[in-house]
């Protein structure tokens, strides 16, 4: 590695020289930190600014490039220099624009970042990305219906090679079976042809997507770029390299023989609605009972959905299967009567106008709560609409319109070698298993408890059969469907390189399964390229940087491979954890997990933020300049802090902030330490955590919540008060609250006093 | 012109709703009635009826002929067009309750209740006379309550009468009519004729 010659460049732009004596910087680097090199300028961003660091690198004078003004989120792309590192201090939106100007506060609080960004330097080096090849781009898709082959399509379309591998014999899925489909042209009212044939030749016609019919996925190890699979087809098994994976396993229809309820298996004429798909693919209704012709016909909506014994939730396309089917039969007899009994329908979007052409068709759409369901198909309903129970009787034929549930964990025909679901891997409500750490139960956030997932799925085969430390199964979410980062990246799983799409997500129809699938699609091209070239995904995009391991101090604590959100990090035989660079998404939950600080970035380690926390200068006790620290996580907190500056928030000068990557990555060490130097308080602050998190990271804020309930004993050894420690949980749209936050915890601080720690340090 | 009703009289069955969305006039759009209420809602005599008109159409819907026609609903309406304006499926609320009040007349679903007797003793003034007269309409109407009752509510408007006589308000000749009240009977006989020629057609598409 080259010498490291650190160049600080202050800027006097935007306030900053206004608010704070760019000489007292400057001394701050040269006389303090010994800098060889500091210059400054009016306007750093601007060509000529930009020109002056240029030159100085080209020169080869300096190679990392300290630039104290703006706030790292912005002008990125400006301050980037070949062959140089470059690092930021903040002396804009958290100094200029949130302090009054020329005051000796002001004048610390810059100073103290200016030294932390030069400590910083000195401890990071610029990333070697991991670009060990051979890596393969050719992508898997697992599923042969309208999700699977969309996405194989669209893969080979934009020029990837693609493996789609079917567990059947026949491409289309379910949607093969269906006679005609929902409306996707304007003007969205009549049911269209079912155009599943045209999208199968399509795949079966293209040079670039091999078909694998009578398929499994037998096993499934290693990472983005260099998944080796183990296809079994007709029981002969062969490892293919492929570079991601798309699932896209679809759906099962709920189980109707547990809707005793609404008569099923009382009558034989009460059927599900894909049975009645296939009577009407293939041709006039007749009752299944005695073949005579049935032209009047009942839907009940919500069969075994929205029920607490039963699906709980909305499986959101059974009204619009229904009101097709209606349509359907009503154009193919204009006689029939059809009546759909419903308690809410749900028809979102131009689905509204689908409703309204079964409105005007003459389909009786009757609110109500089905009682029961007769032998003689007499239904019983309490209208909610006449307000009395109504019998329905002299129907034909009953539909029960049954929701999906999502094929998660291979519960399809044929499935071999059944596994239990690791519970602790798949709850998302259970506790956070950490070596060393008796198991806590995580308390749920909501008032009600879920009901445990097993419910919905009593298990089955992995559908990848994954050889990672965290399981065969891809994660599962609370009612069974597979896992998504709902909020930011909804194809993101936790397992990277493993893409999910279509109704194993989350239900949805055939048009919103393409759509879903296409996306999909794109986010695995994208998973390639940047495994081969060596880039994180997002959220932390194109970070070149991996955790490396020194296994000489490893104690085999299996923290880090435990609390690893993306299962990253295996075991070799003897224990040691073993990363997995492509699947890492740099995080840093492992370097925050890991005990003995053997986890580390080139960029970014656990002495890099201690000695970052220990730059800052603590007045002593008599000044009554307290000191706080905030650790703020990049993805939200520290951006609302950037944004309360940009809206010229005041906010107390006491604060020193240090972006970090996320709240999972800070080690309990970052807090003793801070402690032990003389801060008067500690604010770690992060995304939402729980059932409902927004951490980018998934469980990172949650861990980081875990630890922390840890401190409470270090801060009594150390006879210090809880509240000097602390958690916020803070979103982008906190900016506004965020300066009042720190101002209340400021008073909490005042009123507690300063740190007897102060001087110790 | 007979709205059918069902056989056995089921709920929703369909045949008569479908009679009225064919033969009542603004039925061809009650399909698309999507129970919001917004017509209830608006109506100003919603609480002095026997069912809103929300759920009379709901009622319609589910074929319950008997109760829709013996309703008061269609009579208490004072045709102010709130409903009609303001329904978002542009349903025409006002011309389906006067389609429904000619039924039930028809029909002899019509309860004896002024509303539908008024409407009766006004009818016969414009069609005999193609002008109204109020006395005869006021007589047609109380006495159309029996005879006795009629004798009774004369006596007591007595006075009134004498007055507007006497204040050239009233007349006592014969009742005012048209020039010509043949042709009046022709045209109401063809508009008749030309009724029951569409209702023959249209049965027959």
């Amino acid at each position: 590695m080259p010498e490291k010659k650190t160049g600080v460049y202050l800027c006097g732009g935007c306030g900053i020289a206004e608010a704070t004596s760019l000489d007292a910087l400057d001394a701050v680097a040269v006389k303090e930190f010994k800098v060889p090199y500091c210059r400054r300028h009016d306007f750093l961003c601007g060509e000529d600014g930009l020109r002056t660091i240029r030159d100085d690198v080209t020169a080869g004078k300096v190679n990392q490039v300290v630039i104290a003004g703006c706030s790292p989120r912005v002008n990125a792309d400006r301050f980037r220099f070949d062959g140089a590192q470059v690092i930021r201090a903040n002396l804009r939106e958290q100094v200029a624009w949130t302090q009054p100007a020329g005051i000796d506060d002001t004048g610390m609080l810059a100073a103290d970042y200016v030294r932390m960004a030069i400590t910083e330097a000195g401890k990071s080096n610029p990333p070697l990305p991991y670009q060990e090849g051979p890596y393969s781009e050719r992508i898997l898709v697992v599923g042969g219906g309208i999700s699977g082959l969309t996405a194989a399509r669209e893969a080979a379309l934009a020029g990837c090679e693609v493996v789609l591998v079917e567990q059947s014999d026949q491409l289309g899925g379910h949607a093969r079976r269906w006679s005609k489909r929902m409306p996707q042209r304007p003007p969205y009212q009549a049911p269209q042809n079912n155009d599943v044939d045209r999208l199968v030749a399509a795949v079966e016609a293209d040079p670039r997507i091999e078909v694998r019919r009578r398929s499994r996925v037998a096993k499934t190890s290693g990472g983005p770029g260099k998944f080796t699979v183990t296809l079994r087809q007709d029981g002969a098994d062969q490892s293919i390299a492929i570079g991601a994976i798309v699932l896209a396993t679809g759906w099962l229809p709920y189980d109707p023989s547990k809707l005793g309820h609404l008569g099923y298996g009382v009558s034989p004429d009460v059927v599900t609605s894909v049975a009645l798909e296939e009577m009407l693919a293939a041709g006039a209704l007749s009752r299944p009972s005695d073949g005579l012709p049935a032209n009047t016909i009942a839907f009940i909506q919500c069969a075994g959905s929205r029920d607490p014994d039963h699906l709980p939730y909305c499986s959101s396309v059974c009204c619009g299967v229904s009101i097709k089917q209606a349509l359907q039969i009503r154009q193919a007899d204009r006689d029939s009567s059809v009546y759909v009994l419903y308690q809410e329908l749900r028809t979102p979007g131009v689905a509204e106008e689908f409703y309204r052409a079964a409105q005007k068709a003459g389909v009786v759409f009757i609110k109500g709560t089905v009682k029961s369901v007769g032998a003689d198909l007499t239904v019983i309903i309490d209208d909610a609409l006449l307000r009395e129970e109504v019998p329905l009787a002299g129907l034909d034929l009953v539909v029960l319109a049954t929701g999906m549930v999502p094929n998660a964990v291979g519960m399809m025909d044929g499935a071999e070698e059944p596994s239990p679901l690791p519970a602790d891997d798949i709850n998302p409500l259970s506790p956070i298993a950490v070596a060393g750490y008796a198991a806590a139960a995580v308390p749920a956030p909501s008032a009600t408890p879920q009901p445990p997932p097993t419910q919905f799925f009593a298990g089955g085969t992995p559908l990848l059969n994954l050889q990672y430390r965290q399981g065969p199964h891809l994660p599962i979410l609370a009612q069974g469907f597979a896992d998504s980062h709902f909020i930011c990246f909804p194809y993101e799983t936790r397992r990277t390189g493993i893409y999910t799409c279509g109704p194993l997500r989350r239900p949805m129809d055939m048009a919103e399964s393409a759509e879903d699938a296409t996306g999909a699609a794109l986010k695995a091209i994208q998973a390639i390229r940047n495994a081969v070239e060596g880039r994180a995904l997002h959220p932390r995009s194109g970070d070149l940087s991996f955790p490396k391991i020194g296994l000489n101090t490893c104690t085999k604590c299996r923290r880090c491979t435990v609390e690893c959100p993306f299962g990253a990090i295996d075991e070799t035989p003897e224990g040691f954890p073993i990363v997995n660079p492509t699947r890492c998404r740099r995080c840093g939950v492992c370097m925050g997990a890991c005990p003995v600080r053997t986890i580390s970035f080139d960029n970014y380690s656990v002495e890099m933020l201690t000695s970052m926390i220990k730059a800052v200068e603590v007045p002593e006790e008599d000044e009554a300049k307290p000191r706080v620290l905030v650790m703020a996580c990049q993805n939200d907190a520290y951006p609302a802090l950037d944004m309360a500056g940009i809206a010229r928030s005041r906010m107390s000068p006491y604060v020193r902030t240090i972006p970090v990557r996320c709240l999972g990555s800070v080690s309990l060490l970052c807090v003793s330490e801070a402690l032990s130097s003389g801060y008067d308080g500690i604010i770690l602050m992060g995304c939402k955590s729980g059932d409902d998190y927004q951490c980018h990271f998934v469980t990172g804020s949650a861990v980081a919540q875990e630890r922390l309930t840890k401190i409470a004993e270090t801060l009594k050894s150390m006879a210090l008060e809880k509240e000097r420690v602390q958690m916020i949980e803070a979103s982008i749209a906190d900016a506004g609250r965020l300066p009042k936050i720190l101002d209340d915890y400021m008073a909490v601080i005042d009123k507690i006093g300063p740190s007897p720690l102060k001087g110790f340090g | 012109m007979s709205a059918i009703a069902a056989a056995d009289g089921r709920k929703y069955d369909l045949h008569f709703a479908r009679w009225v969305y064919q033969n009542v006039d603004g039925g061809d759009r009650l399909p698309l009635c999507m129970q919001c209420g917004m017509c209830s809602g608006s109506c100003p005599l919603g609480t002095a009826m026997d069912y809103g008109p929300r759920k009379l159409l709901m009622m319609i819907r589910a074929g319950m002929k008997a109760a829709v026609l013996a309703s008061d609903t269609i009579w208490n309406c004072t045709q102010c067009y709130n409903s009609w304006l303001r329904c978002p499926r542009q349903i025409r609320v006002t011309s389906i309750l006067q389609g429904l009040a000619t039924v039930a007349v028809k029909e002899g679903y019509a309860p004896k209740r002024p509303t539908a007797r008024f409407s009766r003793a006004f009818w016969f003034s414009v069609t005999h006379f193609g002008r109204t007269d109020e006395r005869l309409v006021t007589a047609f109407y109380y006495f159309s309550c029996g005879f006795k009752e009629g004798i009774q509510r004369a006596l007591a408007n007595l006075p009134i009468a004498r007055r507007m006589v006497k204040g050239k308000r009233m007349h006592l000749g014969a009742p005012h009519r048209v020039r010509r009240t043949a042709d009046l009977r022709a045209i109401l006989t063809k508009a008749e004729e030309i009724e029951t020629r569409e209702k023959v057609s249209e049965a027959g598409r």
